[in-house]
């Protein structure tokens, strides 16, 4: 190989190391460890969740086009199962409480998830009503996976 | 009608100042940090400034092109390597504008943005080739004033401005995040300020113009008002962001959460406006993008280059526009979320930035190169305490992106 090929090689292989370093997601060794990765997740669920509900209250007044409430809902929900995916496949450690600590959250994104799939069918068939009753869902959830953050940070 | 001339330049300036890095990086900063790194936007725009400024006078002066310019004075290895690192950086932000083109079609349609990408592409190539350069240039950055909007919505929101200006001129880092993350975003925005492509093109530019000593008054008032005040729309994008999304938990990751903030608090008019402020800025950074690309090759390879003459007496410049047009097309086609490739490429910016910035550097104070024109004491004292900051962003934004993991 040149010395520019190996040049090109070198730049290369460092380009495609600093995505991986940045962009993997590892197992958590231990209860601290797996207690900070459900904190984050528990923070981007609730980013998904606030999303949504802003856009419901935002088209609840009027000021939202149907196009943006559609995309900004299912970009939410595909947000929110992208971190239920994501948190599901960390391997806890062998304690109970981190099985009590995915057991809880578990359940919480599973409940959003659904949430957000019913705002979206409700968007798309041009529900209003059955939109913003099912966004009331949402502050209970949030509420709880805040409590959740708060006790893992 | 040099006043018209004037006017318009400025206009354009404000318009076409902020691209997807831009909209994207403000609302995830703002959303993340309020406006406690504002100051890093002030930097950018500070530096960004002296940057085109340098780089205008020389191609009036020189009548020469960066690149052009970039080998002779440092070497063609030295000038091969400058090159291929801003090369593919700016296609990187090449990649990022067309995807930010089509996500902002997907938020006034609904349709995938997928869809749009091709679309979208074929459209910029067909600009490229066909549409007269001033008409690019202007036209896009008019219409990217649509993007005044975020000034509407902030104004409608109500805000205690002596406690945001506050936060700007006192910053202090949230609690909750850590001093590393701190200071990736900074570098994040800096370089969403300081993109190199926005100098390639408005020197490129003046050098197709035909651009002489005589212009420089009229170029440095497009820099030195035009840039600041587009800059001013980079900051009411953090502001809504600090004002709507922070309070509620909202971590940017989509360009529909960088609208909402508008639409909440100005309604349907403000919004309709947006997404055509969006699409208009991502599209015109799209054309400049892969005009700079093309210019940044042609001009060290010693081709024939530029919009003012037939595509068959350019053909290796538009050639490898095609080029960089179909690999752009086909990373945001592989479906990696444009929104990712930008918050990459803004840091990427940072990285590759001195190496055009210390040439220019250079050039501007080289009496053989630019006679009477080259810097004067005050402005080259500025421009090389800006050589050391674009320097140690530079060398600290990969160790940064390792140890945060890209902001996380």
């Amino acid at each position: 190989m040149t010395r520019r090929g190996r040049g090109a090689a070198l730049v290369l292989l460092i380009g495609m190391l600093l995505l991986t370093l940045t962009g993997c997601v590892g197992n958590a060794r231990t209860t601290g460890a797996y207690r900070g990765k459900a904190h984050l997740s528990a923070e981007a669920a609730i980013s998904s969740l606030e999303t949504a509900l802003l856009a419901v209250q935002t088209s609840a007044k009027g000021n939202l086009f149907g196009s943006v409430l559609e995309v900004t809902l299912s970009q939410a929900e595909d947000d929110f199962g992208s971190v239920q995916q994501q948190f599901d496949s960390i391997q806890p450690p062998n304690t109970s409480e981190a099985d009590k600590l995915r057991s809880r959250l578990d359940d919480l994104l599973t409940r959003g998830a659904s949430t957000l799939a019913d705002l979206r069918i409700a968007a798309r068939r041009d529900q209003q009503d059955l939109m913003v009753h099912t966004a009331q869902d949402v502050q209970p959830l949030v509420n709880k996976l805040d409590a959740l953050a708060q006790a893992t940070s | 009608m040099k006043l018209l001339q004037v006017a318009l330049g400025i206009l354009t300036a404000i318009g076409g100042f902020v691209d997807i890095g831009d909209l994207v990086t403000n609302a995830l900063v703002g959303a993340r940090f309020g406006m406690s790194l504002a100051w890093a936007t002030l930097v950018g725009m500070v530096g960004i400034c002296l940057y085109a400024e340098m780089s205008g006078r020389v191609a009036a002066v020189t009548r020469r092109g960066t690149f052009d310019l970039v080998r002779e004075r440092l070497g063609p290895r030295a000038g091969l390597a400058n090159l291929i690192a801003s090369y593919l950086v700016t296609a990187l932000t090449f990649a990022a504008e067309i995807g930010g083109v089509a996500l902002a079609l997907e938020l006034a349609t609904s349709v995938n943005y997928l869809l749009w990408v091709p679309l979208v592409a074929f459209f910029a190539w067909l600009l490229i080739w066909r549409v007269n350069f001033s008409i690019l240039e202007n036209g896009a950055g008019l219409l990217g004033l649509a993007l005044l909007a975020f000034g509407f919505a902030l104004w409608r929101l109500h805000p205690d401005f002596g406690h945001l200006a506050h936060q700007i001129i006192a910053p202090h880092k949230p609690g909750s995040e850590r001093l590393t993350t701190y200071w990736y975003y900074a570098i994040a925005l800096f370089g969403a300020a300081m993109t190199p492509y926005e100098v390639f093109f408005f020197s490129s530019g003046g050098v197709e113009e035909g651009w002489s000593r005589k212009d420089l008054m009229v170029a440095r008032l497009n820099v030195y008002v035009g840039f600041p005040l587009g800059a001013t729309i980079s900051l009411f994008i953090a502001a809504c962001a600090t004002l709507v999304l922070k309070p509620r938990g909202i971590e940017v990751d989509t360009l529909s959460q960088v609208a909402l903030p508008v639409a909440f608090a100005a309604g349907k008019v403000a919004l309709a406006f947006l997404i055509l402020g969006f699409v208009a800025a991502t599209f015109g950074a799209a054309l400049e993008t892969g005009l700079s690309c093309g210019y940044a090759a042609a001009q060290y390879f010693g081709w024939q280059w530029g919009k003012f003459v037939r595509p068959r007496q350019a053909s290796r410049f538009h050639l490898a526009v095609l080029l960089t047009l179909i690999a752009a097309t086909g990373l945001v086609l592989t479906t990696i979320d444009p929104v990712k490739i930008t918050e990459y490429s803004v840091v990427f910016s940072a990285i590759a930035l001195p190496l055009t910035y210390f040439p220019i550097l250079v050039i501007s104070n080289d009496p053989d190169y630019m006679g009477e024109q080259k810097n004067g004491r005050a402005l080259n004292f500025l421009a090389t305490v800006f050589l050391v900051i674009i320097v140690v962003a530079s060398v600290a934004a990969i160790p940064l992106m390792i140890w945060t993991r890209a902001g996380q």
